[in-house]
């Protein structure tokens, strides 16, 4: 394929998360609702909060630098350009000397930039609760990060190949290529999806109390535009994890050929995908209590346990 | 034999306890519990003759071949004693309220479910079926030991059952290991591969790898169950919580079938990859259950615990003796089974009735018991220093065989430390007992009434066995046990 | 059933039983581990199944229709009720923290898998992945019996052990003897009883839990 036309392919990917994020947020805050007995915001809600916020003004702490002001931004490029890394409808083969747009460590690279970055932004601030909230988005970063490597490289062993579009190629596109380790595989990622969306029992969304939130307690400062660049990150972040898990255990439904048809298609199995994977973080919202803090290694270890048996079944 | 007499051995013990369960008078359950040991010790005796002429019997899943005979006397012959000496410490444990009229037929009923599993367990020769029974004299042991009651005796009951079913749950593991490779011998046939003669007879054609692992998994797992040190830290609370006469039959006959079946094991082992790997595995264990009891037995409080740690000591030295190998080295641990299987009952009778008296444990409590109980106190202080491995005791035989057996393989190493721990565990058993036996009792003691006949009987009987064996080994018993060596050999 | 795909199922299962082993060794309350290990008789009986139809076995049928009975029904129903009656509270505490655990069990999975591989022709006796995932299952089992202090935990462990034994067994050949399975499965279950009936006891002459005892030393 020509380069631009990966390049386009790419970027058109990001575009469909772009704009299906903040209503993957606001199904999930819907059933919710509705799994508790109430009405509940409706679906748009998150797309109306977001231009609410881009038409606010920005305080800032007298403390707060330059820096305070550009995370926002940074955190909301690294978010898009991993949205751009990872297949959604499109599966292609890169060519040889390509540009490396689908490789896996690099979009775990730069979800964990993400969050470097937002954790500077809280403690640019000064305040103790964004100080408190980036240490233990933190260390939850560091108990989550080498559980997502292991994750991606359980697969990768048994393809050969760390790119995400080659990775999902040779899987296959039957529907069931889920073999044992895949199992623990996908029972280890289930966990991370907890803690990359920040959800119970890991982390509680929709609190504002201080010291009950992680990733809240990192946005506690900022307001306005910046508030909304990372709300969308936030969004965006979900929807990018979500996909990965799509494309690596069930890349069945995504098609090679850029016909409408199959564009269509495809984009309506992801639909379709991303909705299950919702419905799924909605009912375990709804079912447990959020962890304390000093039990989320525990929890974590879990999935870590699960991840390394995997890789160790593929390797053995 | 017209009547096939081995499925009933097993069975007369169950009949005898189910019995006891429809019966409350104390004078004819003690009756029923004698009558029905002596029935067993009878068959195990004609059993036994039949294997000397015929070699091997078999029914179904039991079998009994010369390997067996030892293991089977044991049981047979420390039933007796065990239901003599409890007729008389019964009367004591009602009157003073260790036992309750209500559960005696409960407690005859479960001895007597004990020794059916342990009679199973030796007469097995489907490998599942020792295991099953393994676990059943667990099961049922498990309840005896903690039959008081009291916080300690449940204490250690659990603690048994924990331990011991980890151990034979390895050794179940390691039986489906040996099954799977006599299957795969057979070409994926699963015919027989759990019967232990089909399987030693073919056991050259095993793979030794899997073997190896089996094996190992078969030691521990059994081990544990057999007092083998690191293993064997439910011994000292199990036996000692213990009643006394369910004492004398855990360390006289449980743990030495729990040995039986490391036999049976090492054989095949034998067969399919030499020698090395069980003998090796033999004196691991057993040098360290030595060197680990020894210093438990200088430092001791309890009087039980006393004797189950000098129990766990000489299960080491039969363990040693396999190590060793060659014909020496087998016989002599068969005898040393034998005849620690006789002394240990003794002496523990010894402690039981002791205990009764003073009221105590504490072994510095007990003093003087040669003057306020004669018999006793006689029977017990030789029990003791038969024990220690004196002559002319029979215990001391067995041990210079197994010595000699190291020596001649040249183990020579392991015969030093082994003495040396030998001569420590003398000392320190010779100073308790006679701290214990010598020097004048308490007043409250001295008058507590006459020795119960029965117990005296049973510890004279063990008493003899003891001393015969000792002073001249009767030629049936060398006869049973070197055929059962040649058979453990292949 | 063709044999690469009984091979396939048993590999599946492998992984599914090595995943509930994880949520016993993770579980921060009793009842999950309870629920975690009927979940995991439950998939033994689903291997017994499998491995019937594939060998024509028709013991197998029996075995895996007797162990969900009484494994993943019965004896949980069985912790459950002393876990009612003893009024316990229902927190696990391990004797080594819950991460230094998971690390030892992540090393006897990987020897587990080790060992496997070096035993050579007789692995093909032993259909799939049942053997190292068998061995490490019993492993782990009696590393929950020994790292944890509540009695009922232990008794979890040492089913989830039975569960390893039971799997490699299964899996060996045309799985093991009928009577010898079901003779394995009672004494499982007097076992279980005999525990229970210790637990209940204890508890109620003293307010301790009976792992906790530790008055006899030395």
């Amino acid at each position: 394929m020509h380069p631009f036309e990966h390049i386009a392919i790419a970027l058109g990917q990001m575009g469909l998360i772009v704009l299906l994020a903040p209503f993957t947020t606001g199904f999930i805050q819907k059933l919710k609702a509705r799994l508790q007995c109430r009405t509940g915001a409706s679906v748009w809600q998150p797309y109306r909060d977001l231009v609410k916020l881009l038409r606010k003004g920005t305080v800032q702490s007298d403390s707060a630098s330059a820096i305070f002001r550009a995370v926002p931004v940074l955190v909301l490029a690294a978010t898009l350009t991993a949205a751009a890394l990872v297949p959604v409808v499109v599966v292609r083969q890169a060519p040889a000397g390509a540009l490396p747009l689908g490789d896996a460590i690099l979009l775990l690279s730069l979800l964990a930039l993400a969050r470097f970055l937002s954790a500077v932004g809280a403690l640019d601030a000064g305040g103790a609760f964004g100080g408190m909230g980036a240490s233990r988005e933190m260390t939850v970063g560091v108990l989550v990060e080498p559980v997502l490597m292991l994750v991606v490289f359980s697969v990768a062993v048994s393809t050969g190949t760390t790119d995400l579009g080659e990775l999902a190629a040779r899987r296959g596109l039957a529907p069931l290529s889920l073999h044992a380790p895949d199992l623990l595989a996908l029972f280890a990622m289930l966990v991370l999806l907890l803690a990359e969306t920040g959800r119970i029992p890991v982390d509680n969304p929709d609190t504002h109390l201080e010291l009950t939130m992680l990733h809240e307690g990192m946005l506690l400062e900022h307001s306005g535009p910046g508030l909304a660049c990372l709300v969308l990150a936030t969004h965006i972040k979900q929807l990018v994890v979500m996909a990965l898990v799509a494309a690596v255990f069930f890349p069945a439904g995504m098609t090679a050929s850029l016909a409408p048809v199959d564009l269509a298609l495809a984009l309506l199995v992801f639909a379709g995908k991303a909705l299950l994977l919702a419905v799924f973080l909605a009912l375990v919202e709804s079912s447990y209590a959020k962890l304390r803090f000093f039990r989320l290694p525990q929890f974590l270890g879990v999935g870590f346990l699960t991840a390394f048996l995997a890789l160790a079944l593929r390797i053995l | 034999m017209t009547v096939d007499v081995l499925p009933i051995l097993p069975l007369v013990p169950v009949a005898t306890g189910l019995a006891m369960l429809a019966v409350k008078d104390r004078r004819l359950l003690a009756a029923i519990d004698l009558a029905g040991s002596l029935v067993v010790l009878a068959l195990v005796i004609a059993v036994a003759h039949s294997v000397g002429e015929e070699g091997s019997l078999s029914a179904g899943p039991l079998r009994a071949d010369a390997v067996t005979i030892p293991f089977l006397l044991l049981i047979g012959g420390l039933a007796v004693p065990t239901s003599l000496y409890t007729v008389g410490w019964m009367k004591g444990e009602l009157a003073s309220g260790g036992m309750k009229p209500g559960a005696l037929r409960f407690y005859y009923a479960l001895v007597h479910a004990f020794i059916a599993t342990m009679l199973v367990t030796v007469l097995a020769d489907n490998l599942g079926v020792l295991w099953i029974a393994m676990e059943g004299t667990t099961i049922t042991s498990a309840i005896l030991v903690g039959f008081h009651g009291h916080r300690d005796g449940l204490e250690a009951a659990w603690k048994y059952i924990i331990v011991t079913t980890i151990g034979i749950s390895l050794g179940l593991f390691g039986t489906v290991l040996i099954y799977a490779a006599a299957a795969a011998a057979q070409g994926g046939s699963p015919a027989g591969a759990m019967s232990w003669h089909v399987v030693s007879a073919m056991a050259d054609r095993l793979d030794p790898g899997i073997v190896r692992i089996g094996f190992i998994f078969v030691m521990v797992g059994y081990g544990t169950k057999a007092g083998l040190a690191p293993v064997h830290r439910w011994l000292p609370d199990a036996h000692s919580q213990a009643p006394t006469p369910v004492s004398a039959l855990l360390s006289g006959a449980l743990i030495k079938c729990a040995l039986y079946g490391i036999i049976r094991f090492h054989t095949i082992a034998r067969g399919a990859c030499g020698p090395e790997l069980s003998e090796d595995l033999f004196l691991l264990f057993g040098v360290a259950s030595v060197v680990v009891a020894t210093p438990f037995i200088l430092a001791q409080h309890d009087l039980k615990r006393l004797l189950a740690y000098s129990s766990v000591e000489h299960v080491g030295i039969a363990a040693l003796g396999l190590g060793f190998g060659g014909r020496i080295g087998t016989y002599g641990a068969l005898l040393h089974v034998v005849n620690h299987g006789v002394t240990k009952a003794l002496v523990f009778f010894g402690a039981g009735s002791a205990i009764g008296r003073y009221r105590s444990r504490d072994i510095t409590a007990i003093r003087g018991l040669l003057g306020a109980a004669p018999w006793i106190g006689t029977l017990f202080f030789l029990g003791t220093f038969a024990l220690a491995g004196l002559p002319p005791f029979s215990v001391f035989i067995s041990e210079l065989t197994v010595v000699r057996a190291g020596i001649g393989s040249g183990h020579v190493v392991s015969v030093g430390v082994v003495l040396l721990m030998l001569v420590v565990v003398f000392a320190g058993l010779m100073f308790h007992a006679g701290r214990m036996v010598f020097g004048s009792a308490p007043s409250s003691v001295a008058e507590r009434g006459p020795e119960p006949r029965t117990c005296v009987l049973a510890m004279l009987l063990c008493a003899a066995i003891m001393l015969l064996c000792g002073l001249l080994l009767p030629p049936v018993l060398d006869g049973i046990l070197a055929r059962a060596t040649e058979v453990i050999l292949g | 059933m063709s044999d690469a795909l009984a091979t396939t199922l048993i590999d599946d299962i492998g992984a599914l039983l090595l995943f509930t082993m994880i949520l016993i060794l993770g579980a921060g309350q009793l009842y999950r581990a309870i629920y975690a290990v009927a979940a995991q008789s439950v998939f033994i009986g689903i291997a017994g199944a499998v491995l019937g139809a594939a060998t024509g076995n028709p013991d197998l049928w029996v075995i895996a229709g007797i162990t969900i009975a009484i494994k993943a029904i019965f004896l949980p129903w069985l912790l459950l009720r002393v876990v009612k009656r003893v009024g316990i509270r229902l927190e696990i505490e391990p004797v080594i923290p819950i991460s230094v655990t998971l690390v030892i069990a992540a090393i006897i999975v990987v020897l587990s898998f080790y060992l496997a591989a070096s035993l050579g022709t007789v692995r093909q006796a032993i259909t799939g992945n049942a053997l190292p995932v068998g061995v490490a299952l019993m492993l782990l089992g009696v590393l929950v019996m020994v790292s944890r202090r509540k009695a009922l935990t232990q008794m979890v462990g040492l089913f989830a052990s039975e569960n390893g034994i039971f799997f490699t067994a299964m899996a060996v050949s045309q799985g093991m003897p009928l009577i010898i399975e079901i003779g394995v499965i009672l004494d499982v279950i007097l076992g279980a009883l005999v525990m229970g009936i210790l637990v209940l006891r204890v508890r109620s002459s003293v307010d301790a839990d009976i792992a906790d005892l530790d008055q006899l030393r030395g």
